[in-house]
């Protein structure tokens, strides 16, 4: 059995409009999203933006209000169960993409990461502050800054402040939504290896939202790629990397920058011919709204959304 | 543009209806009703009550609400207890003399506003601007009933400038030449008081307006190309920054509402303003129920009229 | 070896707080010479009027005296005597005290309705917030004055405490529309989805995370108000719908001025009163003002 199973996951936003501010249509924000996680594995959520990626996570934490579909944590159904109910909501936490605005301007570095604590623990207040520093301590921040605020720290300081919250519960899955765009570069790696360390430390596992190819290279276990809300592919690194069968795959595969610059002439004809047939056989991948059609298995780890049954 | 237009007046209908509900209500909680006016004190109690009943004073209260609204919108406001005439004749005069007051001082506030806000914005951190802050600074402080009773005191009373009390100089027939002059006399300095302190925040407004729009890029730009200084205010800034102006007038009505009330009780001046307060002392309701209905209506027309100029104006306010 | 220094956790508490929001503040508003100056007259005045006031007795005071009618300033009187031969000096401690009051009262009674309502408006938007916001839109248009006016003249047994609460009742409106625009805007902030997913209720997230990050808006807009509220009592006692006579506020030495012969040669009676108003409205607002530039610069370097 999976960890986190999602079963045909929708997620609709109504449009109002007219005189009266009627509901007139929806926004199909995820439309059909399937796919599971096994303990301890990284999964990446691939597209661009507004592609569903983020909602996806979104609803999953319940942050998002389900239309329809199923999310299965550890064998519990907890589709748009109240986040005061479950018990279970504090083994799920997230990351969130900006480290500027995910911390409370207002607060000290010690409430903010304090606060999952205060609400599930029921620490004395020397215990509190012991766990805050060690939590400090071990997302690689001097234990002393406790009493500082947000702004005097930098992205990546402030995303680390960020996974401490996170982690300060211990919990079983953690859904990063772009953990590392926000960042620097030269910060990114840091972030992400450390992410990787407390990984295996902790024993999570990672539902991990990314736009950038390279970094869902570099973490996960399994990728799946959004488009419009639907999956068009989803498979092993080696079976996206390697073998994409997608259209819209293809594409994206292409455009990872290659580093070696006496390759940069062979890359651009490539990209070139990728972006022709992408052109051309555009008809072929996506039904007539422009949308990837369901999923068929191409081998067991493979799955790419090809025209067939429907 | 049509959609915000029918929006709007689809949200207005509800807020007049609410004002009606709001004034009859005030209405029923004060004492008196029509026949307080109307009856003479040796009949017979028995035949009041009679009365009452035929005219419907004792139905239960949404009947009566329908037959107030029915006469309301027929112009029927009931009789002035206090002058024994139907309220309509009792207010149509004063209503002409707030009419021109609160034009005055519209006019006014523009005249003052505009040149005051471009050159402040204009000359930003020069001599001229920092007077002209300091002066939105303490009008923006300043009540309008001190500001005004300062100015009677020192232009009215100490140097005889202006008349004192009243809307025309008694004596004088309507339509000649000095009857006209008088008016404008009598309303110059309330008006111009009203004005002085209603401009302040157009002032501030416009000011911090056109020092904004100097910093955006289509300005630099038109700068870059060589365009003259005078046409870069011109054609760039002030286009951009008065046509909201201009759409606010709609907003000052409640403004003006407010202001009349002192402003006229200040200077003596028989208008809308000083009808209300003389009906509440005298506990002449019906009349103070139809000035609060019209001067109500006006405000949310006002507000209304406002809300379709900006969304001319302003595109972005037609997609809310 | 008695250079070397021992670290001990618990004194870090106060070596290493980064100072906060409200010091930095403060800090600005000494720095603002017109504002501290402001700050300084105000304090000084509340002390004096709060005070004097507890050895004045204001039964005294507002008691005619027929044989010292409208009195010009002398030793006896320091600003004269009105048409009831009072003590105009006296009138203008106890009214200076009485109209602060108010002003504080209604304050505060607006500040609470309106931060309630615009947070929990904001806070979840959606047909909560557009029914209640059709609600403020509605009775902001309206005749504010005039409605006052017609409830303080019909409300039954009209004290204080019901004037007070006839102003609190038309205006919380701009508070509360105020505070659901800025509430709206940190609501979509990611502190607020995280505090959710940590498990906060939503009256904690709104109380303990919105709440703070609406602090400086929320100082900077009541003391503006609180000018505002001493400029509108002190209005409606000036027309005689604010304070009755025997509780004299500073509108009710200005309405003297009512009468033509007192505006023209007793200008000892509402003159001291007018620039007390005009004094004390212009320096809280000039309080309020930099403390809006304050808060404005602390976001700006956000």
């Amino acid at each position: 059995m999976s960890f986190l199973e999602v079963k045909n996951l929708k997620v609709h936003f109504p449009i109002t409009g007219g005189l009266l501010g009627r509901t007139i249509d929806h926004v199909k924000a995820v439309d059909g999203v399937s796919f599971s996680i096994e303990k301890g594995k990284t999964y990446g959520l691939v597209g661009e933006s507004g592609s569903g990626k983020t909602t996806t996570g979104r609803a999953i934490i319940g942050l998002n209000k389900i239309t329809s579909g199923n999310v299965l944590f550890d064998g519990q159904d907890i589709t748009n169960l109240r986040r005061s109910k479950m018990s279970a909501r504090r083994d799920i936490q997230m990351i969130f993409q900006d480290p500027y605005s995910t911390l409370n301007p207002k607060k000290r570095v010690f409430d903010i990461v304090a606060e999952p604590l205060r609400n599930y623990e029921n620490l004395s207040k020397r215990e509190e502050k012991k766990r805050v520093q060690e939590l400090l301590e071990l997302v690689g921040l001097s234990p002393e800054s406790i009493h500082k605020y947000p702004h005097e720290f930098s992205g990546g300081q402030r995303q680390r402040i960020g996974i401490a919250r996170a982690i300060a519960l211990k919990p079983k899955l953690i859904i990063a939504d772009e953990p590392v765009s926000a960042l620097d570069v030269s910060v990114q790696a840091q972030v992400l290896n450390f992410m990787q360390k407390i990984q295996k430390e902790l024993g999570l596992t990672y539902l991990f939202i990314s736009h950038d190819l390279g970094i869902i290279k570099h973490m996960c276990d399994r990728i799946g790629i959004m488009y419009k809300g639907r999956y068009v592919e989803e498979g092993t690194p080696e079976d996206i990397f390697t073998n994409p069968q997608h259209i819209y795959s293809r594409r994206l595969v292409a455009a990872i920058p290659d580093i070696d610059p006496r390759k940069r002439e062979q890359q651009l004809q490539f990209r070139r011919t990728v972006k022709e047939e992408y052109e051309q056989s555009y008809n072929d991948y996506f039904d007539d709204k422009g949308l990837a059609y369901q999923l068929q298995p191409v081998s067991d780890t493979h799955l790419v959304a090809l025209p067939g049954r429907g | 543009m049509w959609k915000f237009t029918v929006r709007r007046i689809g949200i207005m209908i509800p807020q007049i209806a609410l004002l009606s509900i709001l004034i009859f209500i005030m209405a029923k909680m004060m004492p008196g009703d029509a026949l307080s006016g109307l009856i003479d004190p040796s009949i017979d109690p028995a035949t009041i009550e009679a009365m009452r009943d035929r005219l419907g004073l004792n139905n239960p209260w949404h009947i009566q609400y329908v037959d107030w609204i029915k006469g309301v919108i027929q112009g029927d406001f009931g009789q002035s207890f206090r002058f024994k005439m139907p309220v309509t004749e009792l207010i149509s005069q004063r209503l002409i003399n707030t009419f021109w007051l609160s034009l005055a001082t519209l006019i006014l506030t523009y005249l003052i506003a505009i040149p005051l806000g471009i050159t402040s914005g204009r000359y930003n951190d020069t001599w001229a601007d920092r007077l002209i802050t300091g002066y939105t600074y303490v009008g923006f402080a300043a009540p309008l009933f001190i500001f005004a009773l300062i100015m009677v005191w020192i232009f009215g009373f100490h140097f005889g400038w202006f008349p004192t009390s009243g809307s025309v100089k008694p004596g004088l027939s309507p339509g000649t030449f000095e009857y006209v002059l008088s008016k404008i006399n009598h309303l110059m300095l309330p008006a111009l008081s009203m004005a002085l302190i209603a401009t302040v925040t157009t002032v501030q407004y416009l000011r911090s307006e056109i020092i904004d729009t100097k910093q955006k890029d289509f300005v630099v730009t038109a700068r870059a190309k060589g365009a003259s200084e005078s046409r870069v205010y011109n054609r760039h800034i002030l286009r951009n920054s008065l046509l909201p102006i201009a759409a606010f007038f709609g907003y000052e009505i409640t403004g003006l509402i407010g202001g009349t009330i002192f402003i006229e009780n200040i200077f003596g001046y028989p208008g809308m303003g000083q009808l209300f307060l003389e009906s509440i002392t005298l506990r002449d309701f019906s009349v103070v129920t139809t000035v609060v209905l019209i001067f109500g209506i006006a405000s949310i027309l006002g507000a209304l009229i406002s809300d379709i100029i900006l969304s001319l104006v302003d595109p972005r306010i037609r997609i809310k | 070896m008695e250079a070397k220094k021992i670290h001990l956790p618990d004194n870090t508490k106060d070596t290493d707080r980064s100072p906060s929001g409200w010091l930095i503040i403060w800090r600005e508003i000494v720095r603002d010479k017109l504002a501290y100056a402001s700050l300084v007259f105000l304090t000084l005045i509340i002390l004096f009027v709060y005070g004097v006031s507890l050895f004045l007795d204001q039964k005294e005071i507002v008691t005619v005296d027929l044989f010292s009618i409208h009195q010009p300033p002398s030793k006896e009187f320091w600003l004269g005597t009105d048409y009831g031969g009072r003590d105009v000096f006296g009138q203008l401690i106890i009214g200076t005290r009485n109209s602060l009051s108010i002003g504080i009262l209604v304050t505060l009674m607006t500040g609470i309705i309106g931060i309630t309502v615009g947070l929990v408006s904001g806070y979840y938007g959606g047909k909560i917030d557009n029914i209640v916001m059709r609600i403020v839109d509605f009775f902001m248009i309206l005749p504010f004055l005039m409605i006052v006016i017609v409830f303080v003249s019909v409300s039954p047994k009209y004290t204080i405490l019901s004037f007070s609460l006839i102003m609190t009742a038309f205006l919380w409106m701009g508070k509360a529309r105020l505070i659901r625009s800025k509430a709206l805007q940190e609501t979509e902030l990611d502190y607020v989805q995280a505090s959710k997913t940590l498990g906060s209720s939503n009256l904690k997230i709104m109380l303990t995370q919105v709440l703070p990050n609406l602090s400086s808006i929320i100082i900077v807009s009541m003391t503006l108000n609180l000018a505002a509220n001493i400029g509108l009592e002190s209005g409606l006692s000036f027309l005689g719908f604010g304070f009755p006579e025997s509780t004299p506020s500073l509108g009710t030495l200005v309405s003297y001025a009512r009468n033509p012969q007192t505006l023209e040669f007793r200008w000892w009676i509402w003159l001291p009163a007018s620039l007390l108003i005009l004094v004390l409205m212009l320096s809280i607002n000039n309080v309020g003002q930099a403390l809006k530039r304050a808060t404005d610069a602390r976001q700006r370097r956000g």
